[in-house]
């Protein structure tokens, strides 16, 4: 899950998945999953690669990526934080490990979730079923569960010493 | 003895993973890198995680949960007869067979369950020593279509989703509709926050579900499958995945399946993170590429489904009791439950409970008997005020109604559903307002937009709700809740929208008195709403620590370090979240 920021397309990746995948429009979903585990996100260059090339129309690629809430328009960071917000994580505090990781990647623009330095972005994910461990989140691929909003903090500043990421709010 | 003699079995389900069996793992591998270590998925003590059982060379069975990688070396170290048994972390033991640890499994009926945790799930041929594949081989070679729908009538099984549709209905209506190919859909689009039993068995027992498939396919003669799942459970997919391919493997999948003329093959289909998807036709167009949103049926899918075609959709739940029931006989699985409600159900047990985790009982079950012979009872110590059944289209049932038996009608009655069976539970410091909000939030946010109420009203309903717990509310405002309740109800087309405002019905029902305190008296009674609160700190309990200081998002505490009661909280400035009540270990902070 390591991206830069801005991702750069190169045409021949997308239309390789084309082919492998299939154009036609029940293959919309397939694609854009693949277009988005390797940028990070959805591209505007790959987007219209997928138009031009394949039978999926405009209005169905944009609709079906603005559909579903695992795709994403904008560049991340290069991890992504996902902090489920299920029932079991809303009742436990799942609102204080947002704010306590936020806190530490100064994130306090409402509108960002993403740290400036292009690190890590933070994610409300729906239920990832992991309940009786609540709260939960997934840094990268690391599924971690009882925390405290302190416990988040110490877990992030581990991630990103292991990944030579710079957390801002050291603290 | 040395450490090579021992198996060792780690629980590796998404939540053993959260527990950290990983780190287990490593610190069993750091002491013996030659040890024997296999994995295995969620037996669903999740309380319990990280789960080990260690099998030693005489044939002797040790479970032992909650280890850590401290605990590790104690457990290898008396396997080596060099030290005493961890007994605060067994659960099981040739000579310990009735502690109460183990008790949370030995209350249980697990039929859905009866492999999860106790055999590798990427390992196909533990699925046969467990008896696998036998009841497909009793379909093929014994076995009409009909009589297998006649088993399956005898069961009583009724679909495990939700929505609880007879089964054996539904495979009829696609058994008789004419195609030249039909479809069976596995929905493992688990998507009500709160339950996990889906991921459990997909994750931890895929031969079980393809299994079930494959009964469901022969019933109704189709030829093609899809395992919609959800994109959130990624371990599953991989060991769904996996099992496809073993399956193929053996011919269990594929042309001629076992030398007959059956085929049936399975692609899976990742969902995309849509809750609407759950619901058939919704889950239909996902999978033909379209946004997922639901159509009016009729034509029901059985008739007029994927690409036109007659499809079967069914719970992943419900598949995974086919295998018993064919090799056991319907009659078998009729014999538990009640005249209304037979069989078993899977509940996912979270929240303020001792004991969480999956729970398989008979239907027709006290709630209390689940939560307080299995579940433990409280994990706070406060009282439990009440259980949430059904996620976002269920309902709240207070503590007064715990006998109410677990079956389909009785807990219609209370206004909460069955639903796919997560059960949540809350002590008195969770607000029911709030928590209804937390719902109609996730509603509002996952209704497709086609009905105009469930688009809008849930909306209205979300910003209402908003407003109580802004303590900005008037009386008024709770006869506009019960308004759009019943108008989202009647005017919208699917499941969702017609359930949506049920979790506002049932807490206004019965926790009538916190929307009033938060209305009248501006005070939420579990000090959970941040408009309503205050976060202060008590000097004389105050150690000078700083941490809260440290921990503050907004720098609303001030004070001087090491000099006791010399912090303060500047109110303007605070936005409660909590992280300085959090983290004081002198207790000095309360919120009000």
């Amino acid at each position: 899950m390591e991206k830069a920021l801005e991702a750069k397309v190169e045409p021949e990746v997308i239309l390789g998945w084309i082919e492998k995948i299939g154009g036609d429009s029940s293959s919309t979903v397939p694609l854009l999953q693949a277009v988005q585990s390797e940028y990070g996100y959805l591209p505007r260059e790959a987007m219209d690669l997928i138009i031009q090339n394949s039978d999926i129309t405009g209005s169905q690629a944009y609709g079906v990526a603005t559909f579903y809430s695992q795709f994403r328009l904008k560049p991340v960071g290069r991890h992504i934080i996902r902090i489920c917000h299920g029932t079991a994580c809303h009742v436990s505090g799942a609102d204080r490990l947002k704010t306590s990781l936020r806190h530490i990647l100064n994130i306090s623009d409402e509108e960002q979730d993403t740290a400036e330095n292009g690190s890590y972005t933070i994610e409300e994910v729906a239920c990832i079923g992991c309940c009786s461990q609540a709260p939960v989140m997934v840094v990268s691929e690391d599924v971690l569960g009882n925390l405290s909003g302190a416990a988040a903090q110490r877990a992030l500043k581990k991630h990103a010493r292991q990944n030579d990421e710079i957390v801002t709010n050291i603290l | 003895m040395d450490a090579d003699n021992l198996n060792v079995i780690v629980g590796e389900g998404t939540c053993g993973i959260a527990a950290g069996s990983k780190e287990v793992i490593d610190a069993f591998r750091k002491y013996d890198p030659e040890i024997n270590i296999r994995t295995v998925g969620c037996v669903g003590m999740c309380h319990q995680e990280v789960i080990t059982e260690i099998n030693d060379n005489n044939g002797n069975r040790f479970l032992y949960g909650q280890v850590t990688k401290q605990v590790v070396p104690k457990i290898i170290r008396y396997h080596m007869g060099e030290g005493n048994l961890p007994k605060d972390h067994l659960i099981f033991s040739p000579e310990e067979q009735s502690s109460d640890k183990w008790q949370y499994l030995g209350n249980q009926t697990r039929i859905a369950l009866r492999n999860v945790g106790l055999m590798d799930p990427a390992s196909i041929s533990d699925y046969q020593q467990r008896d696998g594949y036998k009841a497909i081989k009793k379909v093929i070679e014994d076995m009409t279509p009909e009589q297998v729908i006649g088993e399956v009538e005898a069961s009583h099984l009724r679909g495990r989703g939700g929505a609880g549709f007879p089964t054996h209905l539904k495979w009829n209506f696609a058994r008789q509709s004419e195609g030249d190919i039909k479809y069976l859909i596995c929905n493992g689009d688990e998507g009500d926050p709160g339950a996990f039993m889906d991921r459990s068995l997909l994750e931890g027992d895929p031969h079980n579900i393809i299994e079930g498939m494959l009964i469901a396919a022969y019933a109704i003669g189709s030829s093609m499958g899809y395992a919609y799942i959800r994109a959130e459970y990624p371990l599953a997919v991989k060991n769904f995945g996996k099992a496809i391919a073993d399956a193929h493997e053996q011919n269990i999948l594929g042309k001629n399946i076992l030398g007959s003329d059956f085929s049936f093959d399975i692609k899976i289909k990742e969902g995309a993170g849509a809750f609407v998807c759950g619901e058939e036709t919704a889950l239909i167009a996902s999978i033909e590429g379209e946004r997922g949103m639901p159509r009016f049926k009729p034509p029901f899918p059985a008739i007029k489904g994927l690409f036109g075609k007659p499809t079967i959709i069914n719970n992943v739940e419900t598949l995974a009791n086919l295998p018993w029931i064919i090799s056991n006989g319907g009659a078998a699985y009729a014999a538990y439950g009640t005249e209304d409600s037979k069989g078993t159900k899977v509940f996912a047990l979270a929240g303020a409970i001792k004991k969480g985790g999956l729970v398989e009982v008979p239907m027709g079950t006290k709630i209390r008997d689940v939560l307080e012979s299995i579940g433990g009872g409280s994990s706070s110590g406060k009282p439990l005020k009440a259980v949430q059944l059904g996620g976002p289209s269920g309902g709240c049932i207070p503590e007064k109604l715990f006998d109410t038996t677990i079956e389909y009608a009785a807990i219609n009655a209370t206004g909460a559903i069955m639903g796919s069976g997560g059960m949540i539970v809350m002590d008195e410091t969770t607000c029911m307002v709030d928590l209804a909000r937390y719902f109609l939030s996730f509603t509002q946010q996952e209704s497709c937009g086609k009905c105009t109420f469930c688009r809008i009203g849930t909306l209205r309903m979300k910003e209402l709700l908003t407003k109580i717990c802004d303590g900005n509310a008037v009386m008024g405002d709770l006869d506009a809740l019960d308004e759009l309740t019943e108008q989202i109800k009647k005017a919208s087309l699917c499941g969702l929208g017609q359930t949506a405002p049920n979790p506002v019905a049932t807490t206004l029902k019965y926790f009538r008195n916190e929307y009033e305190a938060h209305i009248k008296d501006k005070r939420c009674p579990a000090a959970v709403c941040k408009s309503l609160i205050t976060h202060t700190i008590i000097p004389d309990t105050c150690t000078g620590c700083s941490l809260c200081d440290i921990q503050c998002p907004v720098d609303a505490i001030t004070g001087q370090k090491k000099v006791k009661g010399s912090y303060s909280i500047d109110q303007a400035k605070c936005i409660n979240c909590g992280m300085c009540f959090e983290v004081c270990n002198s207790k000095a902070i309360v919120v009000e």
